[in-house]
């Protein structure tokens, strides 16, 4: 039951016979006048529990791209449908415009369309499908509230995808270069070709050169079918806010460009975000199928606000991988939280695996850091210069036990998490 | 995507709302929610009962306390009140004997009830309060005044100037005898009063009962007869008091002075009482300047605005609530513990910090390890920049700043320092 700005109008004229009969019992009679219009309006509206709903909508969009939800309505009732629908969202769903008019006569559907753009990752409910439905006089109307259940996966925005055409090239690169500096454990001998000026005179092939008359080299290409394991840290430290985002979000930025790299690079790319237990795996997925299941698989990751227990990701890793590998440990440089947590275990990881931590930093304590304007700032300043201090030794903690740091404002992790895997992957190190 | 190819989102390489895509459809279409009208009307009973319960009760409440209200009152003089300060002795004395008492609490209803065709007398009990204008209105009612401990304008209206008040407290305690000829006195004998006293002006008619004892020409009572009507007053009103009335001749001072006619108005003002004063005039002059629909049509717009709050505060359909990250800005502890470093004025440190982070960056631009002894990299540094050991030393490893301008400058200094190794 709702009303409409007509019974109000309706309500008003009231005032007519009011003036003409000053009495209260005018008052009455029209109140009652307006009461029985609306109820005769109500009782001619058609059902709005009489109309079939049905829903389709994306299954997931990526973040800040336009979807849409699409209602199909058909008027299942004797009667003649005025509608007014509304297709709730919830609100970071971005719904543009969520309100239709309708108007179906008995029998026959038509079609809504909701455009929505969302404007946070995660997965988005539909919530309730509301129905007004007017009577013949839009005087009153009747209303209900439908279940349409829907679900949008909003993939996360993966704006680092712009550094993937350089690193690819500079992949590229690395494949077929005859001077290997170090011809360490992991290069691959991939072909023989003819010496040209400037190659290594180390990697000339006597035996080949011996069996044409031309010089033969050797040359190499990046081992392949490597295993990359990307850890992704879902704990307190990841909701600590870098600018706009939390920190989880320049996790996983870097952990999609890694994974996009590494899967062309042709190794084998797996992925967990712990705190406490697995919240989301990847594994298996190869080829076509890797980003779609990273995407998937990021994309309703939430900060807990839990300590991550840092000996079960060992032991979740060591279950996932038997021989070496890459762990690539997306968390935090805090120096706190790596003394406490990471430090006792990172022995375990290092005996077996290359292990890479990298870690957002937050741009307003980088601002903080050279800010002389005052007594204050100068404070903050040294607040600042101590927490960096305390990150640097911490590191070199970290490095002394191999392992690789990578550090940078959110917006620059994930292109230097890809250029360190391109130096471990040049280097052998894998 | 403008890579080559990079494998990316599922929906990344076609538009949603134009290609195929992966959708969700619900493959049965829903038809309403599951309810029917009468479970809805079950329902909304259930939501509802509790509130409406509670209204009910409210409202019997509210009727049976009207109902069982208590028929006495607290008020001073009043005729219902049992107090001591009450007079409800005397009002049910007055009514065995056929008086009828009305008790008003507002000049207005006083006026309208003393303007009655049979003898009335009216009683002004409680006149402390009363305005000019009301005073006039009691007083042209034509009705026989009974007044009690009365303000000089009102004994000064009521008995045409023959009478005015004198300001006397003289002897309280001692009994005075009538010393007249009112039959009410004369049936009194004799009362204590603890008024201020009448006197005569001289300009009129006045009968002056139970002088002082110091001082004959005080009276506690007077009566005057005037305009077809008889005005009698009493300075005090311990003699209507439950607790006094019993004093002496009180009673049959008190039952005289009321009971002279058949119907006694009784009022005893309300302090707030504002009825046919000027305010109150100038209100009626207001609602007389309307017209006389005026009302209805206030009935008709409420009305109006009812429908009006019903039409808009009819939601389309409820609130969608959505669970929001926690805003946790990483920044707050490097902050916070700035405040601290300034609240405990902990100068040395916050220059250790900045020395220390200072020479750690200097250090790896000149190519020193970060263990390299102090010397090594204070050299190190004067030779980049130019500047004497000496003044490198005291920059880099000199004492804590002794006030927050010296640490301010020290950072400056470091900064100095950082950008000329920078660019040498």
């Amino acid at each position: 039951m709702a009303l409409t700005w007509r019974a109000v109008v309706l309500a008003a004229l009231g005032i007519v016979p009011v003036l003409l009969w000053p009495v209260p019992g005018t008052v009455l009679v029209w109140a009652l006048v307006v009461v029985a219009v609306c109820a005769l309006d109500v009782a001619l509206a058609a059902s709005p529990r009489r109309v079939a709903v049905e829903r389709r909508v994306a299954a997931a969009v990526r973040l800040s791209e336009r979807t849409s939800s699409r209602l199909t309505l058909t008027n299942v009732a004797p009667r003649r449908l005025r509608a007014l629908v509304r297709d709730a969202w919830s609100p970071s769903a971005g719904t543009v415009s969520n309100r239709h008019t309708v108007d179906l006569p008995p029998g026959e559907a038509t079609r809504v369309t909701t455009v929505l753009v969302p404007t946070r990752r995660g997965d988005r409910v539909a919530d309730k499908v509301t129905i007004r439905s007017f009577g013949p006089l839009r005087v009153a109307a009747r209303q209900a509230s439908l279940d349409v259940p829907g679900h949008l996966r909003v993939l996360p925005e993966f704006r680092s995808r712009r550094h993937l055409p350089s690193r690819l090239a500079r992949l590229r690169e690395m494949d077929g270069r005859s001077a290997v500096q170090v011809r360490g454990e992991g290069t691959e001998f991939d072909s023989l070709r003819e010496y040209v000026i400037g190659d290594d005179v180390r990697s000339i092939d006597w035996r080949a050169s011996a069996r044409r008359h031309d010089m033969v080299v050797r040359t190499w290409r990046p081992e392949r079918d490597r295993r990359v394991l990307i850890v992704v840290d879902t704990s307190r430290t990841s909701a600590a806010r870098l600018g706009d985002e939390p920190r989880l979000d320049a996790s996983i930025e870097a952990a999609l460009l890694l994974s996009a790299l590494a899967g062309r690079a042709g190794d084998r790319v797996e992925l967990i975000a712990y705190d406490r237990t697995v919240r989301s795996r990847v594994a298996g997925a190869a080829g076509p199928r890797l980003m779609p299941a990273m995407a998937d698989a990021l994309a309703p990751l939430e900060p807990a606000l839990l300590e991550t227990d840092w000996s079960g990701l060992v032991t979740a890793v060591h279950e996932r991988l038997s021989q070496r590998a890459l762990v690539v440990l997306l968390s935090t440089l805090d120096a706190a939280a790596i003394e406490t947590g990471l430090l006792p275990v990172v022995g375990q990881l290092t005996s077996t695996h290359q292990v890479v931590l990298a870690g957002a930093g937050d741009p307003e304590v980088s601002a903080l850091r050279s800010d002389r304007s005052g007594t204050a700032e100068v404070y903050d300043a040294a607040a600042a210069a101590r927490g960096e201090i305390e990150r640097v030794a911490v590191t070199t903690v970290l490095r002394r036990h191999g392992v690789e740091i990578v550090d940078g404002l959110p917006d620059e992790l994930a292109p230097r998490l890809a250029d360190t895997y391109l130096a471990l992957k040049a280097a052998g190190r894998l | 995507m403008s890579a080559p190819a990079p494998p990316s989102a599922p929906t990344a390489g076609q538009s949603p709302t134009t290609g195929p895509g992966p959708v969700t459809t619900l493959r049965t279409p829903v038809v309403g929610d599951g309810t029917t009208a009468s479970s809805r009307a079950r329902s909304r009973w259930r939501r509802a009962r509790w509130p409406v319960l509670v209204v009910v009760a409210l409202l019997v409440l509210a009727g049976l306390s009207a109902i069982a209200r208590p028929a006495t009152s607290s008020t001073p003089l009043a005729p219902d009140n049992p107090e001591p300060p009450g007079a409800r002795a005397l009002a049910e004395v007055l009514g065995d004997r056929g008086v009828d008492v009305v008790y008003v609490q507002t000049v207005a209803d006083a006026v309208a009830a003393a303007e009655a065709d049979e003898p009335t007398t009216l009683l002004v009990a409680q006149g402390d309060y009363l305005l000019p204008e009301q005073e006039d209105a009691l007083v042209g009612t034509g009705a026989d005044l009974a007044l009690v401990a009365p303000s000089d304008h009102l004994l000064d209206l009521a008995t045409d100037g023959a009478a005015q008040l004198s300001y006397s407290w003289g002897s309280s305690e001692t009994a005075r005898p009538a010393g007249c000829d009112d039959p009410a006195a004369q049936a009194a004998q004799e009362i204590r009063s603890d008024g201020v006293g009448f006197e005569a002006t001289g300009t009129g008619d006045v009968t002056l009962c139970f002088a002082a004892a110091d001082d004959p020409d005080v009276a506690a009572y007077l009566a005057h007869e005037g305009d077809g009507r008889t005005v009698r007053a009493l300075d005090t009103s311990t003699i209507l008091r439950n607790d006094s009335i019993a004093d002496d001749g009180g009673a049959a001072l008190a039952l005289w002075t009321l009971g002279a006619n058949e119907r006694l108005v009784w009022l005893v003002a309300d302090p707030f009482d504002m009825s046919l004063s000027g305010e109150g005039e100038e209100d009626g002059v207001v609602a007389a300047s309307l017209p006389p629909w005026a009302g209805v049509a206030a009935l008709q717009l409420l009305v109006v605005a009812v429908v009006l709050a019903l039409w808009r505060g009819r939601r389309l359909g409820p609130l969608v609530t959505e669970h929001l990250p926690v805003v946790v800005r990483a920044s707050e502890t490097t902050r916070g513990r700035g405040r601290l470093y300034r609240r405990a004025g902990a100068r040395g440190h916050a220059a250790a910090g900045l020395r220390a982070a200072t020479a750690d960056r200097v250090a790896s631009r000149l190519g020193l390890p970060r263990s390299a002894e102090a010397t090594t990299l204070v050299d190190a540094v004067s030779r980049a920049t130019g500047r004497p050991v000496e003044q490198v030393t005291h920059v880099l490893y000199g004492p804590p700043p002794a006030d927050d301008a010296s640490l301010l400058e020290l950072a400056r200094l470091l900064d100095q320092i950082e950008s000329e190794v920078h660019h040498s």
